[in-house]
């Protein structure tokens, strides 16, 4: 079957749309296969088409239905009395109102117990605005005097923890850089053994260790300190 | 199909819940075709709801052995389509001419609603902007083909014209858009 350049034309749509015979479907292939003005025709409406396809379904705008409605049944009524107030109990039952509600009382809890308010025995006299300006004014200082004393101790505990390390270290190096044909005889000393171990070495590590606890156990105990002498500052 | 009938049956009746109902299902397809036909969302909101005061005044008319009732609204739409577009000839044409001017067409399109070009992306605004400069007859079927998704048998029954002449407008339709996009600089990858 011969095809020309017309045809392809003319049935492009069918080819596009899988409507062509068997017969003509090859004949198609063959042709705009081979033809230099097919091609590039095929081609670009393929790619037309795929475009108009990609284009988003726009929303309606908002208003559209409301004027529509408005148009064609008339302005809503307005409701007034006890009928109103019916409607608005019943948009109280929504689920946005629902989740609205639960988050402003979980915000006023956690507020009211940082205000330093107690759950466990309350009082009238704990939500007056001066004992709660007090609390918060305590609790605010007590906060910044942990935070700040915890820095502090952070940093001595750095500080150790980095000596010992280059403590730790030094030895090492020097073992490394000392020759050991050439081993340094002390006075009084004729065996040739070296004079930091293996006695003197157990002293050095017990020491080590007991600065490491130290340095560990330094952040609480100055914590707990720290506490003592801010409440007694602030009592 | 049965529901909406169902629900037009209720509107004659004089629900106003069930005509709010049809409006509700029925009000993104309409505006989007009054959309991708004018290409100004203003113009398709108004169309658009014009569309709807027509459908209630000729409700009385709609037969369900016309065809879906989606598709008696898409012919409806079509029709109001048309109608605007001769109202609007005049304007057009010195639109057209401006047109020509790539200043004013850069003034047009930066004249657009900023959500709207934001929406619509550089690609979708170029394809939109083919899609207007088709002649109606050629829009209007690639608009309801490649749109609308709608099958041969109902634009023939939208547009009221044999089988044949859909088809042959919906393929000079495509082939026209591609070559508008072509000029544009829109190519194959």
């Amino acid at each position: 079957m011969t095809w020309t350049c017309e045809q392809t034309e003319l049935l492009l749509t069918d080819y596009l749309d899988g409507l062509l015979q068997p017969e003509q479907q090859r004949a198609f292939d063959l042709h705009v296969n081979s033809c230099e003005r097919c091609t590039p025709l095929v081609s670009s409406v393929t790619h037309a088409i795929a475009n108009l396809r990609a284009l988003p379904e726009l929303e309606t705008p908002p208003r559209l239905v409301y004027n529509i409605l408005d148009a064609t049944l008339g302005p809503r009524e307005t409701v007034t009395g006890w009928a109103a107030v019916r409607a608005w109990v019943r948009s109280l039952a929504s689920p946005r109102f629902a989740y609205g509600s639960i988050s402003v009382a979980a915000t006023l809890v956690m507020l009211i117990t940082a205000s330093g308010f107690n759950w466990k025995k309350p009082k009238l006299a704990d939500l007056s605005p001066v004992k709660i300006s007090r609390n918060t004014y305590r609790k605010a200082n007590v906060l910044y005097g942990q935070g700040t004393k915890y820095v502090s101790d952070l940093r001595v505990v750095y500080e150790i923890q980095s000596r010992l390390r280059q403590d730790n270290e030094l030895p090492t190096n020097n073992e490394n850089t000392v020759p050991e044909s050439a081993p340094q005889k002390e006075p009084g000393r004729t065996d040739g053994t070296n004079p930091s171990t293996p006695r003197q070495q157990n002293r050095a590590n017990d020491a080590t260790t007991h600065l490491q606890v130290l340095a560990e156990e330094l952040p609480v105990l100055s914590g707990k300190l720290s506490l003592v002498l801010i409440e007694g500052r602030t009592r | 199909m049965e529901q909406e009938a169902q629900l037009v049956q209720q509107c004659l009746q004089g629900d106003g819940s069930a005509w709010e109902e049809l409006v509700r299902q029925h009000s993104r397809r309409v505006f989007n075709i009054c959309y991708r036909f004018t290409g100004n969302r203003t113009e398709a909101e108004d169309l658009a709801q014009d569309v709807f005061l027509r459908i209630y005044k000729t409700l009385g008319s709609y037969r369900s052995a016309y065809g879906g009732f989606a598709t008696w609204m898409t012919s409806v739409t079509r029709n109001l389509l048309i109608d605007h577009y001769r109202r609007t000839k005049r304007d057009r044409i010195t639109d057209s001419l401006d047109d020509a001017m790539p200043v004013v067409e850069n003034k047009a399109s930066s004249a657009r609603r900023p959500d709207e070009q934001a929406l619509l992306g550089e690609l979708s605004s170029q394809v939109q902007s083919a899609l207007t400069r088709l002649s109606p007859e050629l829009r209007e079927a690639v608009i309801l083909r490649d749109l609308q998704q709608l099958d041969y048998s109902e634009i023939q029954t939208v547009l009221a014209v044999p089988e044949g002449t859909v088809k042959s407008r919906i393929n000079r339709g495509r082939i026209e858009l591609a070559r508008i996009l072509q000029q544009m600089g829109v190519r194959p990858s």
